[in-house]
């Protein structure tokens, strides 16, 4: 017995046929779950250089292995999908309880592919699978969505993942609602849903889970989750979420600000954790975890779970707004609308920029909020310029100009933090698998806000790969980012609910496969170290306060710190995963193969 | 002895309805468990609410075959006796016990320690002291 359900539930939309296989178990072996199986599963049939939006590409959810039992913070769902944004695979993960739900519906992973004849919505329980018609919700916002669906269905404890407007016009930044108030998806994995006339899925499940070794599992549970402070009411991060961060990032004089002209915010007290909680209603936790960073916050007619450090951030200090009512408005209009906040709000600070600048005039500035929050409506609906921002600030930058300070990797828009004030970031955005993207390694926990010198690349390759490896490894075995859990921790309690012997070595090895998979996946794309590059802003210009200040972060330098982080993850000068590291990570010989063909 | 719960507290991670439901059948489920928490967003904000054995021992009053006992401090099904017939399903004031492979449960205090104030990390959850019992 352990803690998978054994069932992949496979979804043909273009026919309308609903099967379900056995879940591979050498694949779970191979990749574990969320972002490991969720990459093999896309790979089995997507081949690399599928078009984003047919309906060969695929959306594929998946559970955490350790979903659904009493380990703290194990119940992320993740989602992966070809990006229509980047061209790159691309998987984004969301909490709450969703993930746990799927699988008491007695799925490990939907496989989801086809293209529906008319807009539907697909029925996941653990008695009956079905695609129902969504005639009734087109149109509609991710709120409107979950309301009616649960009113429909009879059941307020019905999770639902539903696209907004934006999902269902293509813009491919579009993102998830899940459960109304938390977000999946960068790099639009919305967009594909809406391509393929799939308006939302609504999930509830009352099976058991069982795991490998219930009684060591609840002792080494309770054990762990208190030594590591998971369950701690003095927490910061359980007190303030990441709203904590906007501080950090002042005091670091790397909290974006104005497109990244600057580092230091002169509103920023009015928008920090502290200004925040003086709104918070209540605590939000996800399934089984006793942290609950969630903050649901309400201001005028206003309410929304959040807003998250990013969000603050780019629909803050980045677009010059210091208001925290507009904020909080911002976070709500995205999440209803089904935009994810950073790309919208990073494309939005382009055109502000652009016009500052006489580069191009949206009639848009800095501080505008009324329009900023009108031009959501507009991205969303495809309405005039905003027909083209859906696009994003990379495509903008190519047409209108401005290129340097479009703020993308991959066409990407950055997260919240400035790279010129910790190093390492920039080769964390560079190298993250779906671009610019700040969850495949956080090397600022270690530089600006840890112990190690932030304007050195001394050893920033190595680290970033290192932390990469285990990032992707506890995303894959299924663990939120919050818990710093080690290695080994990690794989005891995988060992308890799954089985087999999962020792340190082991578990960090899971993570480098999966991260050298996605690599493949993306360099038979196309992908190769030319696109590996920071916008020129922050090679070119230097930040004039705080602890940055005037320090430079040259090309040449950066481009040195690459050449070591590619010789230290075993890839070639064009940084490309050799054969030999492939077969060496034990990648499935088909995958290698299929691989060569492209080098 | 009820459950009491300080809903103020509440962030609706389920470690309670986990711990009931492995530590009764050894399995993870919400479902299984013998009390309740509610969370859920809606359109007017936020719904909270818990469900669970109030101790008013309606169940034992209805049931038809004498099934179910109490001890002062918690229920006693005998599930020798039980015939899953649902009548304590259906009187149930709080709607909290259901059947389980044709037997009534439920709540039994897990019998004196409590496995869902031992998990809950905020602490909702206590024992509710009968009046005029020493502290």
């Amino acid at each position: 017995m352990n803690s998978l359900t054994g069932k992949i539930l496979k979804v043909d939309l273009s026919s309308g046929q609903i099967s379900d296989m056995k879940t591979p178990v050498e694949w779970v072996d191979l990749y574990t779950g969320q972002k490991g199986l969720g990459s093999r599963i896309l790979m089995e049939d997507v081949s690399p250089a599928t078009e984003p939006y047919s309906p060969e590409n695929k959306v594929v959810l998946t559970t955490s292995v350790m979903g659904g039992t009493i380990v703290a913070c194990s119940s992320k769902l993740a989602i992966t999908t070809k990006s229509p944004l980047s061209g790159t695979i691309s998987d984004g993960s969301v909490g709450g309880h969703t993930g746990a739900e799927l699988k008491y519906a007695g799925f490990d992973a939907v496989d989801i592919k086809g293209k529906a004849d008319k807009l539907s919505y697909l029925f996941i329980t653990d008695e009956k699978v079905e695609i129902r018609d969504a005639a009734s919700l087109k149109g509609l916002g991710t709120f409107a969505v979950d309301a009616k669906l649960k009113e429909e269905i009879g059941d307020e404890e019905l999770k639902i993942l539903a696209i907004g407007p934006a999902g269902e016009n293509l813009v491919p930044y579009s993102c998830i609602s899940s459960e109304k108030y938390r977000q999946l998806g960068r790099g639009g994995i919305a967009a594909v849903m809406g391509s393929k006339n799939l308006k939302a899925i609504a999930i509830r499940g009352k099976l058991d889970v069982c795991v490998n070794d219930l009684k060591g599992l609840l002792k080494y549970s309770k054990e762990v989750t208190e030594r590591d402070e998971v369950t701690a009411d003095d927490n910061e991060i359980y007190d303030l979420g990441t709203t904590c961060l906007v501080d950090y990032s002042q005091e670091s004089g790397l909290l974006p600000t104005r497109n990244f002209q600057e580092g230091t915010f002169e509103d920023a007290e009015q928008i920090n954790g502290q200004a925040f909680k003086d709104v918070r209603k209540n605590k939000k936790g996800c399934f089984s975890c006793g942290i609950a960073c969630g903050n649901y916050v309400e201001e005028g007619d206003t309410s929304v779970e959040g807003p998250e450090y990013e969000t603050i951030v780019l629909g803050g200090s980045s677009i010059g707004n210091g208001s925290r009512k507009k904020l909080i408005e911002f976070n709500s209009i995205c999440d209803d609308l089904g935009l994810d906040t950073i790309s919208a709000g990073g494309t939005i600070a382009y055109m502000m920029e652009a016009t500052q600048k006489g580069v191009h005039d949206f009639d848009i500035r800095f501080g505008e909020m009324d329009k900023a929050l009108n031009m959501l409506e507009k991205i969303a609906n495809r309405d005039g310029i905003g027909d083209e921002a859906a696009l994003g600030s990379k495509a903008m930058s190519e047409k209108y100009g401005g290129e340097d300070f479009a703020i993308q990797v991959k066409g990407l828009e950055l997260p919240g933090y400035d790279p010129r004030g910790s190093w390492a970031m920039g080769i964390a955005y560079v190298t993250a698998p779906r671009g610019g993207c700040h969850m495949s390694s956080y090397p600022i926990a270690e530089e600006a806000w840890g112990e190690l010198d932030p304007f050195t690349f001394e050893g920033k390759g190595k680290l970033v790969a290192d932390m990469q490896n285990s990032q992707f490894c506890k995303f894959s075995m299924g663990v939120c980012d919050f818990w710093p859990i080690d290695d080994e921790t990690l794989g005891r309690l995988f060992e308890l609910s799954y089985g087999g012997e999962w020792p340190a070595d082991k578990v960090y090895k899971t993570g480098e496969r999966v991260f050298n998979l996605q690599r493949m996946f993306n360099i038979m794309a196309g992908f190769d170290r030319t696109e590996d590059k920071l916008p020129g802003r922050f090679h070119k210009e230097l930040l004039k306060a705080g602890p940055p200040k005037d320090i430079a972060y040259t090309k040449e330098a950066f481009d040195a710190a690459m050449d070591e982080y590619y010789a230290y993850r075993g890839w070639d000068e064009r940084g490309r995963p050799t054969v030999e590291k492939l077969v060496e990570l034990g990648i499935e010989p088909k995958f290698i193969e299929a691989y060569k063909a492209v080098l | 002895m009820p459950l009491k719960f300080d809903l103020s507290k509440c962030t609706g991670c389920k470690l309670c309805q986990l711990a009931c439901s492995s530590s009764h059948y050894e399995v993870f489920n919400p479902e299984k468990a013998r009390l309740k928490m509610i969370h859920e967003y809606n359109d007017d904000g936020i719904r909270i609410a818990s469900k669970s054995c109030i101790l008013c021992k309606k169940c034992e009053k209805v049931c038809p075959v004498g099934a179910i006992t109490n001890n002062g401090r918690w229920m006693i099904v005998d599930e020798a006796k039980c015939i899953g017939c649902g009548t304590c399903v259906d009187n149930c004031p709080t709607k909290i016990i259901f059947l389980n492979e044709k037997k009534s449960t439920i709540c039994d205090l897990c019998g004196g320690e409590p496995q869902c104030i031992e998990w809950c990390p905020k602490g909702v959850i206590s024992l509710k002291e009968r009046k005029g019992a020493s502290a």
